[in-house]
C-alpha cells in the first residue's frame, strides 16, 4: 500500500503555498465589505499595470460582442463588474493553483478552474432565490475559491481515487470528503480553510471554503451564503465534471430555509449556468488566460 | 479518421470507419445514440435538459439542448445520410442522467433527462436496447462508428462497455 503523507506534511506544505497579489487580496477585502464604491475597486486595479492590461483585453475580446472599443480602465471596471474582477485578479495571481493538473482527482488541466467558475455563476443565480437578501457578487467570489483546496491536497492524493470511490461504494465511508480524511487525516475544506487562513481572507469567503460540503455548520451569519455556494458547486457538478469527487457529495436539504427554489427554477439555473460559462470562458480565453 | 466532439445540447453524425463520436463529463445530462444499421451511421446528442419550453430561444440556436427538441434534430440531421426520417430499424442506447447523493431526490434533473427523453422516442416507436443511466457518477461516452461499440469512462473508474 501507498505511504501517504501525514496531516501536519500536508499542513506544513500549505503554509509554502505563494500568498496572493496585492491587488488580488484588496479586491477580495474590499468586494467582501457591503460598504464600498466602484470608484475604489478602480484605484486598486490602476495601481497593477498586468491586471489592468488583462481586464482590457477580456473586455475587448470577441465574446463580449462590444461594438466600441474600450480603451479606460473605468469603462473595462463598468462592464465587467466587480464580481469578475476580483475573479479575474483572483485566477492571475493563483494560476498555478487553479489552472494545474490535479492527479490526485484524476482531473485535467484547468478543470478545478471551470468547476470554479461554472460554481460562481450558479451560486450567484442560486442568491437571487434568497429569502432575505443576499449578496450575489460575493456568492459569485465564493464559488470561485470554494474548492481551492483541492489543488494542495490534490499531490498528496494521487492514485487514490479508485480507493476513494470503492470505500464510498461499499459503504466504508459516506462521501468523498470522509474518504479523503481516512486516507491522509485532512479533506480539502480543511485545507482550504487553512490555506485561506493564511492567506488573510474575508471571513464570509473563509466560511465558504470550510463548509460548503456542510453547510449547516456554518456560523449563522454566513450560513444563507454557504448554503449558496452548496448548491452552486452541486449544480456545477450536474453540468458536468471530470473529476473523481463530482457526484460524491451529499445535498443538505435544508437550503429550503434560506431559498425558494422549484425543480423548473432549478432547470433554469443550469440553463444559465451553461450559457455564462461559455461567454466567461470564450472571454478569459481570448485574453491570454491559462487555459 | 477524426473525433467528433459534442458540447453541450450539441448534436453530430459520422458514417465514416475509424470515426469515434464522443461527448465528455455528463453529469445530469444524457447521452442519446441513434444507430442506422442500414447506412451504418452513428448519431449522438447531449441533452441537457427535460423541457423545451423555459426557453424557446435556446431552441434555435442549439434543439439539442432539449430532450423534447434534440432527438427530433438528431433524426432529421441523419435523415441526409439517407436514414430513415423516423428512424425506424435504429438502434438507441442511453448513458448518463447522474445524481447528487440525495435520497429525497430533489435535485435529479438527471431522472427527468432519461424520463423525457424515452417519451419522446416512445413517439417515435423507438426504445433504448441498452442504457446506463442514473447513479452518482459522471460518464464520457465514447461510439466506435466502425464497430457501433460503446465505451463509457469515468475518473478513478475502469471503463467500461454499455
Amino acid at each position: 500500500m501507498k505511504q501517504r503523507a501525514s496531516k501536519e506534511e500536508i499542513l506544513a506544505a500549505i503554509r509554502e503555498v505563494p500568498l496572493l497579489s496585492p491587488s488580488a487580496s484588496q479586491l477580495l477585502q474590499l468586494t467582501s465589505s457591503s460598504d464600498h464604491e466602484l470608484s475604489e475597486v478602480i484605484d486598486i486595479v490602476k495601481c497593477d499595470a498586468a491586471l489592468t492590461a488583462r481586464l482590457l483585453k477580456i473586455v475587448n475580446s470577441v465574446a463580449y460582442g462590444l461594438v466600441h472599443q474600450v480603451t479606460t480602465i473605468d469603462r473595462a471596471v463598468g462592464y465587467l463588474g466587480e464580481r469578475m474582477i476580483a475573479s479575474i485578479a483572483l485566477e492571475d495571481s493563483a494560476a498555478a493553483l487553479f489552472h494545474k493538473e490535479l492527479a490526485g482527482y484524476d482531473s485535467p488541466k484547468s478543470e478545478l478552474w471551470n468547476h470554479d467558475l461554472r460554481t460562481a455563476i450558479a451560486s450567484r443565480e442560486i442568491a437571487t432565490y434568497a429569502k432575505q437578501p443576499l449578496n450575489q457578487d460575493l456568492a459569485f467570489t465564493a464559488g470561485i475559491l470554494h474548492a481551492v483546496g483541492k489543488a494542495v491536497l490534490s499531490d498528496f492524493l494521487t492514485q487514490s481515487s479508485n480507493e476513494v470511490l470503492t470505500g464510498i461504494d461499499a459503504d466504508e465511508v459516506s462521501d468523498y470528503l470522509a474518504g479523503e480524511r481516512k486516507l491522509v487525516g485532512i479533506d480539502h475544506t480543511e485545507a482550504g480553510y487553512e490555506l485561506a487562513k493564511n492567506w488573510e481572507l474575508p471571513e464570509p469567503l473563509i466560511a465558504a471554503i470550510r463548509y460548503h460540503h456542510n453547510p449547516a455548520a456554518t456560523p449563522e451569519e454566513h450560513r444563507a451564503l454557504v448554503y449558496a455556494v452548496h448548491l452552486g458547486c452541486i449544480i456545477a457538478m450536474m453540468c458536468g465534471s471530470q473529476a473523481s469527487d463530482a457526484l460524491q457529495y451529499h445535498l443538505d436539504q435544508d437550503y429550503t430555509k434560506y431559498f425558494d427554489l422549484t425543480s423548473e427554477q432549478l432547470t433554469m439555473v443550469m440553463l444559465e449556468v451553461n450559457e455564462r460559462f461559455d461567454t466567461l470562458h470564450n472571454a478569459m480565453t481570448d485574453a491570454g488566460g491559462e487555459h | 479518421m477524426s473525433n467528433i466532439i459534442l458540447g453541450v445540447g450539441e448534436f453530430g453524425i459520422s458514417k465514416t470507419p475509424g470515426d469515434i463520436v464522443k461527448t465528455f463529463a455528463l453529469g445530469s445530462c444524457v447521452a442519446v445514440i441513434l444507430m442506422c444499421p442500414k447506412t451504418r451511421t452513428v448519431g449522438m446528442v447531449h441533452v441537457a435538459l427535460p423541457e423545451s419550453k423555459i426557453n424557446l430561444e435556446k431552441v434555435k440556436t442549439r434543439p439539442g439542448y432539449f430532450a423534447d427538441t434534440g432527438i427530433t434534430a438528431l433524426l432529421k440531421l441523419m435523415s441526409t445520410m439517407g436514414c430513415e426520417p423516423k428512424g425506424r430499424g435504429f438502434i438507441v442506447k442511453l448513458a448518463g442522467g447522474a445524481k447528487i447523493m440525495d435520497p429525497n431526490n430533489t435535485f435529479n434533473i438527471g431522472k427527468r433527462n432519461a424520463l423525457s427523453i424515452k417519451k419522446v422516442l416512445w413517439k417515435y416507436g423507438l426504445g433504448a436496447v441498452a442504457e446506463d443511466l442514473g447513479a452518482t457518477y459522471s460518464r464520457t461516452v465514447s461510439v466506435s462508428v466502425s464497430t457501433g461499440e460503446i465505451t463509457l469512462s469515468s475518473p478513478g473508474r475502469s471503463d467500461w462497455k454499455l
